[in-house]
């Protein structure tokens, strides 16, 4: 047993937070909303400095470009990034893609789109929900038919993540219509640029754009921009999926680390009635639990990725702390809320916002975060069958 | 990072619940509890036979020289199985404190007799405010003086042939090393409603001796907080091991058990509770190993102990509770085992601290003024 990392990745977690005192995380640009996951906005110009510490390819192989470093390095670099607030939205997007196609993509593909990876000068978006088919994913009406030396997806996308503003989309479809539900499914990754590609924004209960939708009208994709085999859809979207909740939500344990810390100095320095906050015994039992669940969040977190380390399956870990990540962060925003009492929705553009109005951001955010990458009820039907081996739902 | 155990560790683990699943199945683990000892007097001779009492004790006085993780595997075992036993008073508490406080002398007379299980010692701290904190003592006491006063919520006192009482004396608190059937002292069951047996020791006129003062004079709560850390920790991990076998309970009964013509785990509503239990489950056991990790390196722990009982209290308890909505009108009778289970959390949940107690102590960690 060991709870710590190595000497090295703490020496690796060194040189990270050396790194954000020389490129302070305020500092950058920022290009699209941070959807409040713990990765913060959307940020080129982070990206690009980040890659220009290798840090984008340093787990990849070494005949790749790669140092073949252990993924607990990713780990190490996404804990520090969100205890800092950095701006490194894409950045788990663009390590999970370039992983598919390390493993899957054809060598037109590599070449491609792996060195623009390597430079922090590709993001990518998720084609996977249609109107109709949310929960119900295998339902996914979007066609690809093979035409000589390219496919021809025709299909109507929606909740894409950053799709406007990225360079590359993973989009599934159907390129078997005969077969069944997850039989006949494959994977494209699509560049933003092609024809007949319309990408529309959504604007989100903030009032930022952070979904699309994307029609997608005769879109023409190179055969070899297939990822892996056709008819391998299904197994790319559970790989995606799966390691899409692990490391799409990793970074929340560090962040509401963060937030309750920022609720513990509003806490010191407030009064009520004469009396800090913080004597409120109220106050001071829920901060208390919130962050015993951030910490078990933390600990579970860390048994995944060694269990993911030692090639062990996770039928239904990530499902389960996923779940518990998403809830716990929202039970830590609505104690931010009751805690700033009047002054909590207000936003940072409020001379008068407590805490740069962070508290109202992670609030709005929170509520959309048990619905992406699979509701709370589809992950606990998971984790009760495949976790505890529970007959499956009878399902029409 | 490394979440395996060690090979001596499986063969703990495994060991244990072989044991206990052969020697202590249900109806002799509900026999035990009903006893008036509370326990069975074979099974723990037997379990010192395998050198469990002896996990915190240094082998050169008879002891295995375990550490605190296998401690607290044991300990999840012991819960799993709902065992009935002095081991956390006497085995983790009581030897913890005379490991630290006790001089060579007196190590050499209990240290072997409670390895081997024949001697039982327990502390003695809570009184009518049942209160652990130092400023709730009342209960006066030198060496050299007399006792007259009480002790409450002292568990397994009816079965200890050691009493370490903690008194407040001139130059602050005093821990007091006593034999347990010293004349003038009386120990009386509390009658709770099985889990623990907390009695209530009497102490009328008690002569102390002036070799009766264990560790240094008034400095007791240096002795005593560490000592209680494992306590609070041993009871965590039990609550994890109890949780864990109800929710094996659980999903054999949503497998097994069919209604309106499907097995009761086919229904959502029934699924997602179990899903909530396993992550209650696991959450709760690497609060646990963590802080049991901290502490046998040495590290900084209080915080992660103080995390670890008191979210094992709550989330073991709404295992419990949940579990008797998802076993349905079986589970209120006494012939099924969860209630013994659910009392056993109940009452590891308030010993060594209670939520409260240790919600507060990771709120003063936080900064929090």
């Amino acid at each position: 047993m060991n709870f710590e990392f190595s000497p090295d990745e703490q020496a690796f977690a060194h040189e990270v937070r050396a790194f954000l005192v020389t490129h302070r995380p305020e500092t950058f640009a920022v290009d699209g909303m941070d959807a409040g996951y713990g990765s913060g906005a959307h940020s080129r110009p982070f990206l690009r400095a980040l890659a220009d510490q290798g840090w984008l390819t340093m787990t990849w192989p070494r005949s790749f470009g790669g140092q073949a470093r252990s993924l607990m390095y990713t780990l190490v670099l996404f804990e520090e990034l969100a205890a800092a607030a950095a701006p490194f939205g894409p950045l788990a997007g663009c390590n999970q893609t370039a992983e598919g196609i390390i493993q899957y993509g054809s060598e037109a593909l590599r070449r491609e789109v792996l060195p623009r990876i390597g430079r922090g000068e590709a993001t990518f978006w998720q084609g996977f929900s249609e109107p109709e088919a949310g929960s119900d994913l295998l339902s996914l009406k979007t066609e690809a038919a093979r035409r000589g030396d390219e496919y021809v997806i025709r299909g109507h996308k929606i909740w894409s993540s950053h799709a406007g503003i990225a360079d590359y989309g993973l989009v599934l479809a159907r390129t078997n219509p005969a077969a069944r539900r997850s039989q006949g499914l494959s994977m494209f990754v699509v560049d933003n640029a092609t024809a007949g590609l319309d990408i529309r924004p959504i604007r989100s209960l903030t009032g930022e754009v952070y979904h699309y939708e994307v029609f997608l009208d005769e879109v023409r994709v190179p055969a070899e921009f297939l990822l892996g085999k056709e008819g391998e859809g299904f197994t790319q979207l559970l790989r995606g999926l799966d390691t899409d909740r692990f490391w799409g939500r990793f970074y929340k344990a560090p962040m509401l680390r963060r937030i309750l810390s920022e609720l513990v100095r509003y806490a010191n320095a407030t009064h009520r009635g004469g009396v800090p906050l913080a004597r409120d015994p109220g106050i001071r039992r829920r901060l208390a639990t919130l962050a015993t669940e951030v910490e078990a969040v933390r600990l579970l977190f860390y048994r995944v990725a060694w269990m993911i380390r030692e090639g062990m399956p996770t039928p239904y870990e990530t499902a389960l702390v996923k779940v518990m990540a998403d809830e716990t962060g929202q039970a830590v925003a609505a104690l931010g809320m009751e805690m700033l009492g009047l002054y909590g929705p207000l936003t940072q553009d409020s001379r008068w916002a407590k805490l740069n109005g962070l508290i109202q951001h992670v609030y709005q955010t929170s509520l959309g975060q048990t619905i992406a990458g699979g509701t709370s009820e589809i992950l606990r039907s998971t984790v009760a069958t495949r976790g505890l081996g529970l007959p499956a739902e009878a399902r029409a | 990072m490394d979440f395996h155990l060690s090979e001596g560790q499986q063969l703990l683990v495994s060991t244990a619940r072989d044991f206990l699943q052969r020697h202590c199945p249900p109806t002799v683990m509900a026999e035990s509890v009903a006893s008036e000892r509370g326990f069975s007097a074979a099974l723990w001779k037997e379990i010192s036979v395998l050198g469990w009492p002896s996990l915190l004790i240094p082998v050169e006085y008879g002891g295995s020289g375990g550490t605190m993780v296998d401690v607290i595997l044991l300990l999840e075992e012991m819960g799993r199985a709902c065992f009935p036993s002095p081991y956390v008073p006497s085995a983790v508490v009581a030897t913890s404190l005379l490991a630290g406080a006790a001089g060579p002398a007196r190590r050499e007379r209990l240290l072997p007799a409670m390895a081997s299980g024949e001697r039982i010692c327990v502390l003695a701290i809570t009184e009518e405010s049942a209160s652990i904190d130092e400023a709730a003592l009342g209960l006066m006491g030198e060496p050299g003086s007399r006792l007259d006063g009480r002790k409450l919520f002292v568990n397994d006192a009816h079965v200890a042939d050691d009493l370490i009482v903690v008194t407040r004396g001139a130059s602050g608190a005093n821990l007091l090393l006593l034999d347990a059937r010293q004349p003038g002292l009386a120990v009386l069951p509390m009658e709770a409603m099985a889990g623990d047996r907390p009695c209530e020791v009497v102490f009328a006129g008690v002569e102390v001796g002036d070799d009766d003062l264990l560790g240094e004079a008034g400095r007791a709560w240096d002795y005593i907080g560490p000592a209680l850390r494992a306590g609070a920790l041993a009871r965590a991990a039990e609550m994890v091991g109890c949780a864990q076998r109800i929710l094996e309970l659980c999903v054999d009964h949503a497998r097994g058990r069919r209604q309106f013509g499907r097995p009761l785990g086919s229904f959502q509503a029934v699924q997602h509770a179990c899903a909530d239990l396993l992550r209650d489950v696991e959450t709760a056991r690497y609060l646990v190993y963590a802080a049991a990790w901290k502490m046998e390196q040495g590290r900084e722990h209080e915080a992660d102990v103080a995390m670890a009982k008191a979210y094992a209290g709550r989330t073991s308890q709404a295992v419990a509770r949940r579990a008797h909505q998802l076993l349905g009108a079986i589970s209120f009778c006494e012939e099924h085992s969860l209630h013994l289970y659910h009392k056993r959390i109940l009452a590891a949940g308030l010993d060594f601290g209670d939520s409260s107690h240790h919600l507060e102590t990771v709120a003063s960690s936080m900064g929090l003024v």
